[in-house]
């Protein structure tokens, strides 16, 4: 800009002496002024540019400010938030901060750093701006040019295509990313309503081995840690078996708030003791890290009820009362393999450690063991799930403050099930690949979907890579994504600060909390919300009613919808004014165990499974094992195109827009790696190459990768940093749960 | 007048980052890119660090978030030819945009690398902020500072403000400001506000029944480099 140059006052220019006669006085005179004139361009050209002249920018007055309230979803906690908008004089509008809702309890009105990235997810420059429909004779997958293979198409148009691919609901896959619970209501109802038996849940994909472990033992899918109860009981001694409680552990911000609570606000500040191959952010802010062999959590879970049950510190009363299966369990816990010693060899924790942790955790109640991803995701996670769940009957610490709780559901109004073609819906991961491998499935529709990214063997070529280029697959979502690359048609869905809908809280107080979604701007550019995109579906394919008594039409449907389910709750008007409904305070010890039994049970078969674990440096062509871990600025909508979560990603190792290839500096040396070098990580599925980062925690034989990096379609701030893990990852299965086993894939590093 | 201070419990920190976020909505910092990440040329007004010490298995990683510490004894404003960085009468070190020359010694002297220099234009939209208050002029009398966060300006150094315009208005509307042990709290900085494990408190040091001096009366406390006389007012909880 010039006006900045040219607004500076220039020096007059010197007067000449008559003629070419030049004193000596003068002659000082004009060089002086010269160096004045050249001082003042200089400082001219140095002025700092503006990007406009200041006079023109204070017209900005702000006409309103509105505070709305609504809740996140960038993760699957979906914290209650408020939101700032504000408008100008001149009809501009802006979304602005993004700040946690006090009327939320849960996590007393606080939310995480992922929320504030809410604002970018908002104003992502890579929206889709109408849907997209793929031209004939272009290459999905990697070599997707989003200008040049897909042409625009009308709203009508698009879904014609699509209700035309609805013939056979046998062949139609539904994959469901994250999603408001509202829309998760409604795709499951238009899965059923439609007869489509295959939804995978793409939370299935991290969650469902501990989950079928905990279910095995309780019947329940519904048990949270409660940390802090209502009443100000507290968890006095938590077990962290490898779960990032304060990184990436679900409800996150509940977690974050408790931990300040209990690390400072309560009496008697509680010990957390993490077991975990890597230092993780939870390892450093636990008063112990305990560095453990991959896989061996479950191994350590039975060790350590090996010591509880041998000394007698078992809670017998609960046990007597309220359990099944005791005896078996404790006589195979009791077994000399898993003796501390036994144990110790496997994990590479000293015995007489496991026997103080054991100690300390049995008499420090209520304490609880906590399952992580990384100890779970293993082919028999369910069993090292189960094993570490037990810990807390052990102890007693099922339904009591402070311990294991089980999340009551808001009472929504029911939705009447006449009418519909099925009456359950959804598949396993495992069932998913088979139906896919068999070609049983031609069709498929992805709401805010991000499996390639997340499946195992995501490689270029790989198996999924070929599976769903051969599918006609619909993508439903607000921007670019991995899995829009794959598409033949894109329907731009909004985000969740346009959308109507309802939110519960997930698992972790006990009591049900509603929050509610309402848009803080009308969906940008042409996006629609995903409740209309399937209204508009079902009027297109022969559907009897199927979303019940909701009259409504395709613009408004979202909100009827959500106004329908939570009329029960509370006033329509107080519910988008406060944003948040509570219910009553959770009444503990009812032990309403869902199994057969209807007792909690211990399950004793297979647990030998757990000692099965193949240790760091078995293995000559792949000495290493990985391990995959999830930073707290991975957006779990999929998507990381935002630059705020990208520039500070890796708060451990101070790095940004890149993940890292991190080992032990023993490790390091042995390979010939050194800090900051490129290294190539190999394995029998495939190799990725990245940055090296020699750090002191991590147990050797270990590399260690983060998530969500590795984005080759998801818009300028995302593809092309750092590297995706699961491109070598291999598929091996949890045999219960059908879970892919993201930590048992040995790999090899060479320098680059 | 008020002695402002931060005070972060370290115990309670883990490394979330949120305060780092709320920062950049707040005072509408600009992001960087990986290009600016490799050459330390992205602008932050607060950021987290980690230092870590000690060899396998005894590792120690302190998680440590770093706003300016708001020096009694600026080194910054010594060395400022232009006077552009100023320290208020409430302890706040500021920086008037309009008269910084770019020359950069502040970010030299500071001994916590709290300030950051804008090396890049703000064309985009995204900078456009219409509902922060207009440009205050170029006085520097009072508490009068820079305020054209509006737009950005290419070539000056910016920096954390314990983002003063919250406390000004505060202070205009007579309201409270500064955290509490009791659960409640006045009008915070942007950080201490959105803190999930309310590791921060902020207020008056001269005031003996605020958060801060509590704290510090009840437990140990770290000032950073202490050694440099700069005399922090933004004060760490060891754990």
């Amino acid at each position: 800009m010039s006006q900045a140059a040219t607004d500076k006052p220039s020096s007059p220019e010197p007067k000449r002496s008559n003629g070419f006669r030049i004193s000596r006085r003068a002659f000082l005179g004009v060089s002086g002024a010269a160096a004045a004139v050249v001082l003042a361009v200089v400082l001219a050209l140095k002025r700092p540019k503006l990007a406009e002249p200041i006079e023109t920018q204070t017209d900005s007055v702000v006409a309103k400010q509105d505070l709305i309230p609504t809740s996140c979803l960038n993760c699957p906690t979906r914290c209650a938030i408020l939101v700032r908008k504000v408008e100008t004089t001149a009809g501009k509008t802006k979304v602005v901060k993004i700040s946690g809702n006090s009327a939320s309890t849960y996590s007393e009105g606080k939310c995480c750093s992922r929320s504030h990235v809410g604002l970018q997810v908002l104003y992502n420059p890579d929206r889709f701006p109408y849907p997209l429909v793929r031209k004939a004779g272009t290459e999905k997958g990697r070599a997707v040019d989003y200008e040049n293979d897909f042409e625009e198409e009308d709203w009508g148009g698009a879904l014609d295509r699509i209700a035309e691919r609805l013939t056979s609901p046998d062949k139609l896959l539904i994959l469901q990313g994250l999603n408001t619970t509202s829309n998760e209501d409604l795709i499951r109802r238009f899965a059923l309503a439609y007869g489509a038996q295959n939804l995978f849940d793409e939370e299935g994909l991290e969650t469902a081995a501990d989950r079928k472990g905990k279910m095995l033992a309780d019947g329940r899918l519904d048990s949270g840690y409660e940390m802090v109860a209502e009443d100000g009981t507290s968890t006095k001694y938590i077990l962290a078996f490898s779960s990032g409680i304060v990184e990436s552990e679900r409800p996150l911000a509940r977690n974050l708030r408790l931990w300040g609570k209990l690390r400072r606000e309560l009496p008697n500040k509680t010990k957390v003791v993490s077991f975990d191959p890597r230092y993780s952010v939870t390892a450093s802010r636990a008063d112990e890290w305990l560095p453990i062999n991959p896989g061996s959590e479950g191994a350590m879970a039975m060790a350590i009820a090996h010591v509880i049950l041998s000394e007698g510190l078992h809670d017998a009363d609960f046990i007597n009362d309220h359990t099944e299966g005791f005896y078996g369990y404790s006589t195979l816990a009791r077994t000399q393999r898993f003796s501390p010693e036994s144990v110790s060899e496997i994990s590479g924790v000293p015995a007489d450690t496991i026997r103080r942790i054991a100690r300390e955790f049995a008499q420090s109640r209520p304490a609880v063991a906590w399952s992580g991803e990384a100890a779970t995701s293993w082919p028999y996670g369910t069993l090292a799930s189960h094993a570490i769940y037990c810990l807390n009957a052990l102890v007693g610490s099922i339904d009591v403050p402070g311990g294991i709780v089980y999340q009551q559901q808001p009472p929504y109004a029911a939705m009447p099930t006449e009418g519909l073609a099925i009456t359950d819906t959804g598949i396993t991961f495992r069932e998913m690949a088979d139906l896919l491998r068999k070609g049983a499935i031609d069709t498929a529709i992805g709401f805010n979907s991000n499996l390639i990214m997340s499946v195992p063997e995501s490689t270029e070529d790989g198996k999924w890579d070929k599976v769903l280029k051969n599918l006609f697959y619909v993508h439903i979502g607000p921007a670019k994504s991995e899995m829009a690359a794959y598409a033949d048609i894109i329907l731009p869905a909004c985000t969740y600060l346009e959308d109507w809908g309802y939110e519960s809280a997930i698992p972790g107080s006990g009591y049900a909390e509603a929050r509610i979604k309402q848009p803080v701007i009308e969906p940008r550019d042409g996006s629609r919300p995903t409740a209309s995109i399937l209204f508009d579906l079902a009027t297109r394919t022969p559907l009897s009613a199927p979303f019940g008594p909701v009259e409504s039409t395709s613009e408004t449907f979202a909100e009827d919808f959500a106004k329908y389910r939570t009329a029960p709750l509370m006033g329509w008007d107080d519910f988008k004014n406060t944003g948040v409904w509570k219910g009553n305070s959770y009444s503990y010890r009812n032990y309403a165990f869902a199994t057969d039994s209807g007792k909690f049970e211990f399950h004793s078969d297979h647990l030998e499974r757990l000692l099965n674990v193949g240790l760091p440096g078995e293995g000559t062509d792949y000495p290493l094992e990985l391990a995959i871990y999830r930073p707290v600025l991975e957006i779990r909508s999929g998507s990381q195109n935002f630059p705020w979560a990208q520039e500070m990603y890796l708060v451990m190792h101070g790095r940004g827009w890149r993940n890292l290839v991190e080992m032990n500096r023993e490790t390091a040396h042995e390979h010939g790696v050194g800090e900051g070098d490129e290294v190539v990580v190999e394995s029998p599925y495939g190799e990725i190459e990245g940055e090296a980062r020699v750090v002191e925690g991590m147990q050797p034989g270990v590399v260690s990768i983060a998530t969500g990096q590795g984005h080759f379609a998801s818009g300028r701030f995302a593809d092309g940093m750092g590297m995706n893990p699961n491109d070598v990852i291999g598929t091996e299965y949890d045999e219960e749960s059908g879970q892919p086993s993201y930590f048992s894939t040995r790999v090899r590093i060479r320098k680059a | 007048m008020a002695n402002w201070s931060m005070v972060i419990d370290l115990d309670k920190c883990v490394g979330c980052q949120a305060c780092s976020l709320a920062c950049k909505a707040e005072n509408n910092v600009p992001h960087g890119s990986p290009y600016e990440h490799k050459r330390h040329h992205d602008i932050f007004w607060h950021k987290v660090i980690a230092a870590s010490e000690g060899e396998f298995p005894s590792v120690n990683t302190q998680i440590i978030p770093m706003p300016c510490m708001h020096c009694d004894h600026p080194p910054c404003v010594n060395v400022c030819p232009s006077k552009a960085t100023y320290k208020r009468g409430d302890g706040i070190v500021m920086q008037n945009f309009r008269r910084c020359l770019g020359c950069r010694y502040c970010i030299v002297a500071c001994p916590y690398g709290a300030r950051s220099f804008n090396f890049k234009d703000q064309k985009d939209e995204e900078y456009q902020r219409p509902d922060l208050p207009e440009d205050l002029g170029l006085s520097n009398e009072g508490h009068i500072g820079p305020w054209p966060y509006p737009h950005r300006t290419r070539g000056v150094v910016e920096k954390c403000t314990y983002c003063f315009h919250r406390i000004d208005q505060a202070l205009e509307n007579g309201e409270e400001v500064g955290s509490k042990l009791d659960g409640h709290h006045g009008v915070l900085p942007a950080c201490v506000e959105a803190c999930p494990t309310e590791a921060r408190y902020f207020g008056d040091l001269d005031d003996p029944n605020s958060a801060v001096s509590k704290l510090l009366a009840s437990r140990s406390f770290i000032k950073l480099r202490e050694e440099m006389l700069t005399s922090p007012k933004t004060i760490y909880l060891p754990r």
